[in-house]
């Protein structure tokens, strides 16, 4: 009620004609019936209106009074103010537009990593009660330890499993290659979902020998399916088994996992259409799912930890993996469920790119500040400009706090109108980062529609900003003095104003510098990481990923049809070389198994673990791995021949040291640690890296192809002289030539390369980005200073040249307070950028943030283009004539 | 012909209107008459800090105005005390003579 009267009584009086009005009738009234009072004592009646106007006062005043009383007020105030400073901002319209640029530039950087920070970090899931989700943590699940969960849990009102996948959707020839889903029953009931079009699945879709049913995202239905309602019930071929559509998934839900974007779900149990009898479903050391529950309502946090806790001997304890060791199994019976908060979703992404955001945040951050300080200092220059307006308007009587309230609205409208374009600028930043986040495999897609939480960042941000450019000016800029600023008609440009200046100057060089040393430690990290030795050439080179689980071939047959293949793309015009393996370098697969090898004490435990590749003779010629000792593979070496291997120099190094390990043996741990029987090394070839440029060299044993089990997927490796793009017509039309159902995917070695380092690429572009925007902020302010302060000092300049002094002599005036505050600017700079390398710690490679050369060379970088851009400003002050700058005083 | 002008202790003009206005609803300048009156004199309220105190008290919901006739027939603003007036009212008179007592009886301690 209070609230009502106080906030309908302010709008009445702020946009209504009649409280203006009431109040006048009010006072008059008031006067007369004091009057009246005053003649019915006895005053005659011109007196007794006298003495009532004198006991008033001004009524203009009263009236003022009365207006204050309310809030309404300083919004009138604020209303005029606002006029007044668009009235101002629109008269220097050049003024205007570089700081509102120079704004929109670091606000929206800010806001465009902020953005992403947001999608990938603080997005919670586009599900019902995302805060009730719970993830149930062991890295992954196996399915018979799924079952377990979801049969023997008590805490959940609803429990689901989920695994990511690539499904092929073609029936043949090229891949089809689309995001997939493997969800339990659960999965869309507990997220609380309801289809867009026809029904998602329940828990009766999954069981054994389940229909092959799928779901499909609203966005793939929307595109693949222009949303026709026809496509439900309709057929959809996943890895070449016939599916049925059931239904699609709402609008805006993309899965649990930022950062993807699922296209087609289809339910756990139908692994089996595709495994066949030793399916996946029964392994117990295939770890493929991801597990969440949701909090039953009232059930608290603590009691749900106690509870998994307590349920996690029986759970672990049913789906013990047998082929382990007994040790490891006794670890596995040990361990203990843990919950983690799942309200934003379960994501990679995320985990990758925790680090690089903070930095990215922090040097976003960073270069906003040296924008705010250029403004700063600009309009310190235009505070002085407009001294005498100030001083008129403090002799009319306006207060000096309403002038530095007039001066900070005009900051608060720059400041907004340099948000409002930024946002603009930040969506384009968020589609450009996007696209530096994909990868081959993995397309990045995150929800960047504007959130609550992105605009009160970008609002604060600016109105922070606007107090951090626009409080100081204020201050300084209502400090005249009044006889002296309108007698001169002008006030000096000399005093404190200019050392504010130069103080700004030079914390905007040592906040260049970290920015610099920044972008340079990440620069020389990913140049470190792009050329580092990998052990092999990624030019010039394609990769084919074949697959025949659907060709109808019988699979006996399918090392003579990829034999075939090879040979085919072998003759191909322009091929250098081909070759074929299990898989292809960095493809992010692995195989690894322990290994014995025939020396006294190997290798045992963690260490004796070996990772595997088969390829073909022509593999390390193709991918130009020289071999340092013994023999190649080569078409001899069959499966009835002896098991043979060639290794790397780092199993060469670990298992076989002091010794030739040309000759020796070494022995697969087999299933239930059985050993297999013993595989003779016949060469040794250079290190190259397996799964990650980054790692230390995987010791690794590289086995004829010949003698691998059977598989139906393999990798073709093509060292071509011809474009690459030329060649991809060709390649297909040879593995057609062979078999025309067999899906292929075609790329390059070098792009596969470039997937594994992603994150090292985005640091380093968008540091060194930001890196030359400072330089670029600082040096236009630099100058900008400079010019001001050489243009004050004029006349000085003008008395010395007339009595003699050589321009060398003035240039010298100059630069000596330039360098002055270019080292010391450059000094604390060093000192921050020793302070915070720390936080760049993890993120290098081959590289410590407090590499010295790094540090040197953007000091000297900074310190050139200071002296440059400052020998510029400072070349002025010897071009004045000392005749006009006298008479000009 | 200028009276001794007494000035209000700080933050009582509030009650005083209130208290005024308990008794029957009342224009601007009765108020203030009232006051003076009842006063004997001692207080006087000029129209400078009237009116404000009267938009203060109506924004709050304390009191409520209207136009209606006066005496002699002219119109005029009637305030008149809301139900949360009154109980404002009470509250402050309490703490008002609580804080009095305390006064005076420190005044009078020897």
């Amino acid at each position: 009620m209070s609230l009502w009267s106080n906030l309908s009584g302010g709008l009445r009086t702020l946009f209504g004609r009649r409280a203006e009005r009431e109040m006048d009738d009010e006072l008059r009234g008031y006067l007369e019936a004091s009057a009246a009072d005053k003649i019915r004592a006895g005053m005659n009646p011109d007196e007794a209106w006298h003495a009532a106007r004198v006991e008033m006062g001004s009524m203009e005043t009263v009236k003022d009074e009365i207006r204050a009383a309310g809030w309404e007020a300083a919004v009138a105030a604020l209303v005029r103010d606002l006029r007044y400073s668009l009235r101002v901002l629109a008269k220097a319209p050049l003024f205007t537009a570089v700081v509102v640029l120079t704004l929109a530039l670091g606000i929206g950087a800010n806001t465009a990593i902020f953005s992403l920070l947001d999608a990938i970090l603080l997005r919670t899931l586009p599900v019902e009660k995302p805060e009730d989700l719970v993830e149930v943590t062991h890295n992954s699940f196996t399915n018979p330890l799924w079952e377990q969960v979801r049969d023997r849990q008590d805490v959940f009102s609803g429990v689901f499993a989920w695994g990511d996948d690539r499904f092929n959707l073609s029936r043949g020839g090229a891949v089809d290659s689309v995001t997939g889903l493997w969800v339990s029953g659960d999965y869309f009931r507990t997220l609380g979902l309801r289809p867009a079009a026809g029904r998602l699945f329940t828990t009766a879709d999954d069981h054994r020998g389940c229909p092959a049913l799928a779901v499909l995202s609203h966005s793939f239905w929307q595109e693949r399916y222009s949303g026709a309602a026809a496509a439900i019930g309709g057929p959809i071929s996943v890895n070449g088994q016939p599916f049925q559509i059931v239904g699609v998934s709402p609008a805006g839900f993309f899965g649990t996992e930022p950062g993807t974007r699922f296209d087609v779900a289809i339910p756990i149990c139908a692994a089996q259409i595709f495994d066949g009898p030793r399916t996946r479903l029964d392994q117990r050391s295939w770890w493929w799912l991801s597990v969440v529950g949701r909090l039953k309502p009232g059930m608290g946090w603590a009691r749900m930890k106690a509870r998994l806790a307590a349920l996690s001997p029986e759970i672990y304890g049913a789906a013990v993996p047998q082929n382990w060791d007994s040790r490891s199994q006794d670890n596995f019976r040990k361990r203990v469920l843990k919950p983690e908060p799942a309200a934003t979703g379960l994501s990679g992404l995320r985990r990758q790119y925790v680090e690089p955001l903070r930095v990215l945040m922090a040097i976003a951050a960073l270069v906003l500040l040296i924008a705010c300080a250029n403004i700063a200092s600009l309009l310190l220059a235009r505070a002085a400009a407009r001294g005498k307006e100030m001083a008129l308007r403090q002799a009319l009587g306006a207060s000096r706090l309403r002038l530095v309230r007039q001066l900070l609205v005009e900051s608060m409208l720059l400041s907004l109108a340099g948000a409002a374009l930024g946002l603009l600028f930040a969506r384009w930043g968020n589609l450009v980062l996007v696209r530096y986040l994909s990868t081959l495999r993995n397309k990045v897609v995150l929800d960047f529609s504007l959130d609550l939480r992105v605009l009160a960042f970008t609002t604060g941000v600016a109105l922070v900003t606007a107090l951090l450019f626009g409080l100081a000016p204020a201050f300084r800029g209502t400090r005249v003095s009044l006889t002296s600023a309108i007698k001169e008609g002008n006030v000096s440009h000399r005093g404190p104003r200019g050392h504010l200046r130069l103080w700004i100057v030079a914390s905007q060089v040592a906040l260049s510098l970290v920015l610099l040393v920044t972008a340079g430690l990440l620069l020389r990290s990913f140049w470190k990481l792009s050329t580092v030795d990998i052990g092999f050439d990624r030019n010039q080179v394609l990769l084919v990923n074949a697959n025949l689980t659907k060709s109808h071939l019988p699979p006996e047959l399918n090392t003579a049809v990829f034999e075939r293949i090879e040979e085919g793309l072998r003759g191909l015009p322009g091929v250098i070389s081909a070759s074929r393996s299990w898989t292809s370098p960095l493809a992010g697969v692995e195989w690894n198994t322990n290994i014995v090898s025939d020396v006294p004490n190997p290798p045992a435990g963690d260490d004796a673990l070996a990772y595997f590749n088969f390829v073909s003779p022509s593999y390390f010629e193709t991918l130009r791995t020289p071999l340092v000792a013994g023999r190649n593979l080569n078409r001899g070496d069959v499966l009835t021949a002896p098991a043979i291997a060639v290794i790397n120099q780092t199993l060469a190094r670990r298992f076989y040291p002091g010794v030739n390990p040309v000759g020796r043996t070494f022995r697969e741990e087999g299933e239930a640690r059985k050993l297999d029987p013993p595989v003779e090394i016949v060469g040794i070839v250079r290190d190259s890296k397996y799964g990650s440029v980054r790692e230390d060299t995987f010791p690794t044993v590289f086995r004829p192809l010949s003698q691998m089990p059977v598989s139906p997927s393999t990798a073709f490796e093509i060292r071509t002289a011809a474009p690459l793009a030329a060649m991809r017509p060709a390649i297909t039309a040879a593995v057609a030539a062979v078999n025309k159902e067999i899906p292929i995917e075609i790329h390059t070695l070098a792009a596969q390369v470039d997937d594994t380092m992603t994150r090292e690429r985005l640091l380093a572009a968008l540091s060194a980005f930001f890196g030359g925007l400072a330089l670029l902020l600082a040096m236009i302010g630099l100058y900008g200073t400079l010019s001001y302060l050489v243009a004050g000092r004029r006349v000085e300049f003008g008395i010395r040249m007339a009595l003699g002094a050589r321009s060398r002599t003035i240039l010298g005036l100059v630069m000596r307070d330039v360098l002055a505050l270019l080292v010391g600017g450059l000094a604390a700079g060093l000192a921050l950028s020793l302070a915070t390398g720390r936080l760049l710690g993890t993120l290098l490679f081959d590289l410590q943030p407090r590499d010295a050369s790094t540090m040197a060379m953007a000091a000297a970088v900074l310190a050139a283009v200071s002296v440059a851009a400052s020998l510029l400003a400072a070349r002025r002050a010897t071009q004045v004539d000392p005749m006009v700058a006298l008479r000009h005083e | 012909m200028k009276e001794p002008v007494g000035s209000l202790v700080q933050g009582t003009l509030d009650m005083l209107i209130l208290k005024t206005l308990a008794l029957e609803p009342m224009h601007g300048y009765g108020i203030g008459q009232r006051i003076e009156q009842i006063s004997q004199g001692v207080f006087r309220v000029n129209p400078g800090s009237l009116f404000p105190a009267l938009r203060r008290l109506e924004r709050a919901g304390w009191v409520k105005a209207s136009w209606k006739a006066t005496d002699n027939n002219r119109q005029a603003k009637f305030y008149t005390l809301t139900p949360r007036g009154r109980k404002a009212l009470d509250s402050e008179t309490g703490e008002w003579n609580r804080q009095m007592a305390a006064i005076v009886r420190i005044l009078e301690a020897t």
